[in-house]
């Protein structure tokens, strides 16, 4: 074969290659959150409620902002099963539980987020979504 | 570059895109190490389907034998879990539309935030996104890719399939009778006989309320069908751990050919059993109001 021919063919090949892996893997983020890589958002609070029902369940805490006033935060998560294969049940936090919380933010900057992670402040892991955010984005 | 050389970096590429591919289209794709473990169901009672994390599946197949287990092949009961992603591997390749089948798509794509993004606005048997009416039922085909678990129970006369989400079920009649030519109801879920052949499960469907989408598309809407739509399905059991259906869809008002899908491989969950997901108005609603809307459109409340 020629080397010409050749390099089309090495390049047809490996970007169908890659294609094949990226469309199989491509989802479609949810609205109105900002899914770019490098955008997650940390801060820590107080958890004031639990909302665990279908569709999402949803985790609202308190976060003090550098002035001393309160800001209540949503973090929404997947169905109540889902979590529950995650490690998170019903019961697991409770109205004054402290978190750091790892998030996806709302685009127009009100206090949303998807969540993706939750750690208590010894450092334990209460869930962590990293690799199943296609779960967030239905 | 020598020819050899580019040969190698050509297979070196490509296999090394296979693990994406293959990964995103095996059924019920988790990580294979859980970050945390599941929350386990009470004594004596089992987790669903969805609760279960791919060490659990695990477990649950060594602890009941699955592999290699003896089977009927003309036996479909047990509670089955197809994983994520089924939907996209198997509603694919549709025919061509009519013209009143392309007028019928374009009616169920939705409305945009200012940002161009779609907010699924006509899907009124979605799970809590934009629609403004939520939980009319998912009707079938389309739940026959929810990702929730679904039982089958077979009777004497009918075969009984009970779906978690959205908690419902659909009777396929097993004693001999006919489809009517004339349903005197449109049904979500179709009016469904079926008969078994050599080891085939063949169920045929017609009388559907043509209200249903037969499957989401991307990235939004659906695919529509009438209700002459008619269904057939052939269910087949290779072995104890594993189902798999082979749908077939005819609509010629919408689609200029009959829709063969491609096969769907289920498996058994036999640590399983089926939970309740009632699709509840009022908590549907609530969070496509409180939650859904106000970030999807960056409303500030």
């Amino acid at each position: 074969m020629r080397p010409v021919r050749l390099s089309v063919v090495t390049l047809a090949v490996v970007v169908g290659a890659f294609l094949l892996g990226a469309s199989a893997t491509a989802h479609h983020s949810r609205a109105g959150y900002d899914s770019a890589a490098g955008k997650l958002v940390t801060n820590n609070g107080v958890v004031s409620n639990v909302i665990w029902r279908n569709p999402h369940v949803f985790v609202v805490w308190d976060v003090k902002d550098s002035n001393g006033s309160v800001v209540k935060w949503t973090g929404e998560l997947s169905s109540p099963t889902t979590m529950i294969s995650e490690g998170m049940g019903r019961d697991t936090f409770k109205p004054g539980d402290p978190i750091t919380a790892t998030f996806m933010p709302a685009k127009a900057g009100t206090p949303h987020g998807l969540l993706i992670k939750v750690v208590r402040p010894d450092g334990k892991i209460v869930m962590d979504l990293s690799e199943r955010r296609n779960l967030l984005e239905q | 570059m020598r020819y050899g050389m580019r040969v190698f970096i050509v297979t070196l590429a490509a296999v090394a895109a296979l693990p994406w591919a293959a990964s995103a289209q095996a059924p019920g794709r988790t990580p294979e190490k859980p970050v945390v473990p599941s929350v386990p169901a009470p004594p004596g009672w089992k987790s669903c389907p969805r609760c279960q994390n791919e060490a659990d599946r695990r477990e649950a197949n060594a602890r009941y034998k699955v592999e290699g287990h003896a089977f009927n092949p003309r036996d479909l009961s047990g509670v089955w879990y197809g994983g994520e992603g089924a939907a996209g591997r198997i509603f694919t390749n549709p025919p061509p539309y009519t013209p009143l089948g392309k007028e019928r798509f374009e009616a169920t794509i939705g409305e945009k935030n200012a940002a161009g993004e779609y907010l699924h606005t006509k899907d009124t048997s979605g799970i809590g996104g934009g629609a403004q009416v939520n939980c009319d039922p998912r009707g079938w085909p389309r739940l026959a890719t929810g990702n929730y678990g679904f039982e089958f129970i077979m009777l004497p006369d009918r075969v009984l399939q009970f779906f978690e989400q959205t908690h419902t079920s659909r009777t396929i009649w097993t004693d001999g009778r006919k489809l009517p030519d004339s349903p005197p109801e449109l049904r979500w879920l179709g009016w469904n006989v079926g008969r078994w052949e050599g080891n085939t499960f063949i169920v045929e469907s017609t009388g559907f309320d043509d209200r249903s989408w037969i499957s989401a598309t991307q990235p939004d809407g659906g695919f529509p069908h009438t209700d002459e739509m008619r269904v057939v399905e052939h269910w087949r059991r290779p072995s104890y751990g594993a189902i798999e259906v082979q749908i077939t869809i005819t609509d010629p008002q919408i689609y200029t050919q009959p829709w063969a899908l491609r096969p769907l491989t289920v498996s058994l969950a036999p640590g399983a059993e089926i939970w309740e997901y009632f699709c509840v108005p009022s908590d549907f609603n609530t969070f496509n109001n409180d939650i859904y809307l106000p970030v999807a459109t960056g409303d500030k409340k």
